[in-house]
């Protein structure tokens, strides 16, 4: 599984496909980060980084499927998906190597971030609790995503297809929780707490506001482990009923 | 060394593969002969377990792929018709990533790689971006991979499609040396090079096998089916008479035309001495004899005979249905 984990990160070095999603991550939390301290007054002279997170997350969704479309549909194009299938792996080996490969490369993606609380931490003061927090969270709530964007890219052999259908689950999770300011929602109380109790993003607003619960990472890890569970068994299915 | 058992595919309504069986011997080449769409790949990716069969069992060395399939895998290399390579990779890159996948052990990895790179002759290539390799390179990259492993079943899935002759050739060259030492099942719908290669044959048409026999009893040089052309000079007419009168002429399988007054004609004969008869009636009726020459039915005529339909009279059925 080492192999394959490697390969899969180095995969992401050979085309600048990572430099590329880095890049555009590190200019878009520049630019909150820009509009918070320019927004800065005598009266107020606080921000909150996890605040740049959570409006951090709503662009960064955007950029999950480019890392996880190419997952499982570009194996079944080249026709690699015959080599890792003909070869001692298994289905629950190449998922979890795929899988941590991304977190891998979304763990370096947010470490280049690191800077801003360091030129913070230089001019001013930094509540690290918070801190660590706020980058805890985020790195749960991304590997979901990533989880749920490898599972639409086991649906189909096509890169663009997985890409647009990631956009759009990214989209109904982020703005699941909306659906219960919906008049209707409203008067099924069942339905919609239960919508809310699923939304990983009311999730996040603890770790946003600094507050570690154990019940919120476990939300996550559920998550992330249905979500790959699902992807291992939709592989397992396209090899039985491929033709 | 490979058996395999009623081995059944069915893809939603169609059935690609029908109830297969045969066994392939230790250190035998076999091949796997057929027409596009026949079922070939659909076999050979369920021999190395990318598919799993509908029905039925593969037993490699006497170990099922449903009961153990990581050994059973270990024991397989397997080259897809279209190599699976991931352009983005320098050949070695990729030949130690497959070792690695493998579970070759560390120790043994450089070796192997090594081993493989020059047995296919791309050592001076092992820098390269596969992506930047010709069609022959990158086909002998992913022979390399199922070379990987030091696998003792070797399943190749058309290994010379896309190369030039001398490709060919070095391919054929390879597999003459790893059959020492390897089981290899060998697919193609070029009939020369499973005559030239391998040692048994598996004819196999719309998933069904159609006939299973070393390749000279395919070919008829020691069953029945002795055939001679003749060129005779004379009116094509008047020497076909003669023919149809003459008594041993099992079939006159072909007539052409070579010149105005020249014809060929290709005859089944019953016996070898219906020959001297036919040679001496020939010369009572003055038709000279430009040519006459035995030869066996070629691969490609078993072939098509047995695929069209017909039963091919060594196998299976006992009747002697060939006679249009």
């Amino acid at each position: 599984m080492f192999s394959l984990f490697k390969k899969e990160v180095q995969s992401y070095f050979y085309s600048p496909l990572a430099y590329v999603i880095s890049a555009l991550f590190v200019l878009i939390y520049s630019l909150s980060f820009i509009q918070w301290i320019t927004s800065l007054t005598k009266l107020n002279l606080q921000f909150s980084f996890a605040a740049i997170f959570y409006n951090q997350f709503f662009y960064f969704i955007f950029l999950v499927p480019m890392l996880t479309m190419k997952t499982f549909a570009e194996e079944r194009r080249m026709n690699t998906e015959v080599l890792l299938m003909s070869t001692p792996l298994n289905v629950f080996k190449i998922v979890m190597g795929k899988f941590l490969a991304i977190g891998v490369v979304f763990a370096m993606i947010m470490a280049l971030t690191f800077l801003y609380p360091i030129i913070t931490a230089v001019y001013g003061e930094v509540r690290w609790g918070s801190l660590v927090c706020g980058y805890l969270g985020f790195f749960l709530w991304g590997m979901g995503c990533v989880a749920v964007g490898m599972l639409v890219s086991s649906f189909t052999e096509n890169q663009i297809i997985a890409a647009i259908f990631g956009e759009a689950a990214m989209l109904i999770l982020w703005f699941m929780d909306k659906f219960n300011d919906i008049e209707w929602m409203r008067s099924k109380p069942v339905l919609s707490s239960l919508l809310s109790a699923v939304s990983p993003k009311s999730r996040f607003e603890g770790f946003a506001t600094g507050v570690f619960r154990v019940s919120d990472v476990v939300f996550y890890v559920t998550f992330i482990a249905v979500f790959l569970c699902w992807t291992m068994i939709s592989v397992e299915k396209r090899r039985w009923s491929r033709g | 060394m490979i058996e395999i058992k009623n081995l059944t595919k069915n893809y939603g309504q169609i059935e690609a593969v029908k109830g297969i069986s045969f066994t392939a011997n230790k250190n035998e080449v076999l091949g796997f002969l057929g027409p596009n769409g026949a079922g070939k790949s659909t076999t050979m990716n369920m021999i190395v377990g990318y598919l799993p069969p509908t029905s039925g069992e593969i037993l490699i060395d006497g170990m099922s792929m449903n009961d153990n399939p990581r050994e059973v895998k270990k024991k397989i290399g397997y080259l897809p018709e279209l190599p699976p390579l991931y352009l983005d990779m320098k050949v070695i890159e990729y030949l130690r990533f497959v070792a690695g996948i493998k579970e070759v052990p560390k120790a043994d990895r450089e070796h192997q790689v090594a081993r493989a790179l020059s047995r296919l002759k791309i050592t001076d290539m092992k820098n390269r971006v596969i992506k930047n390799l010709s069609k022959g390179y990158r086909q002998r990259v992913g022979f390399a991979q199922a070379l990987i492993g030091d696998p003792q079943v070797l399943i190749l899935d058309e290994p010379t499609v896309g190369l030039d002759p001398n490709q060919t050739m070095e391919v054929r060259n390879l597999i003459n040396m790893l059959r020492k030492d390897h089981t290899i099942i060998f697919s193609s719908h070029i009939l020369g090079e499973v005559s030239a290669v391998c040692d048994r044959i598996v004819i196999i048409d719309k998933g069904e096998i159609k006939a299973v026999d070393t390749k000279d009893n395919l070919t008829g040089t020691s069953s029945d089916g002795i055939v001679y052309v003749l060129r005779i000079e004379g009116v094509c007419a008047d020497v076909e008479k003669l023919l149809k009168e003459t008594d041993g002429i099992k079939n006159i399988m072909d007539i052409s035309f070579v010149d105005e007054n020249t014809s060929e004609f290709k005859l089944e004969l019953e016996s070898e001495d219906v020959r001297k008869t036919l040679v001496s009636k020939m010369i009572e009726n003055d038709f000279s004899i430009v040519e006459i020459k035995k030869i066996s039915m070629s691969l490609e005529e078993v072939f098509a005979s047995v695929t069209r339909g017909k039963s091919y009279s060594g196998l299976a059925s006992s009747e002697n249905s060939d006679k249009d």
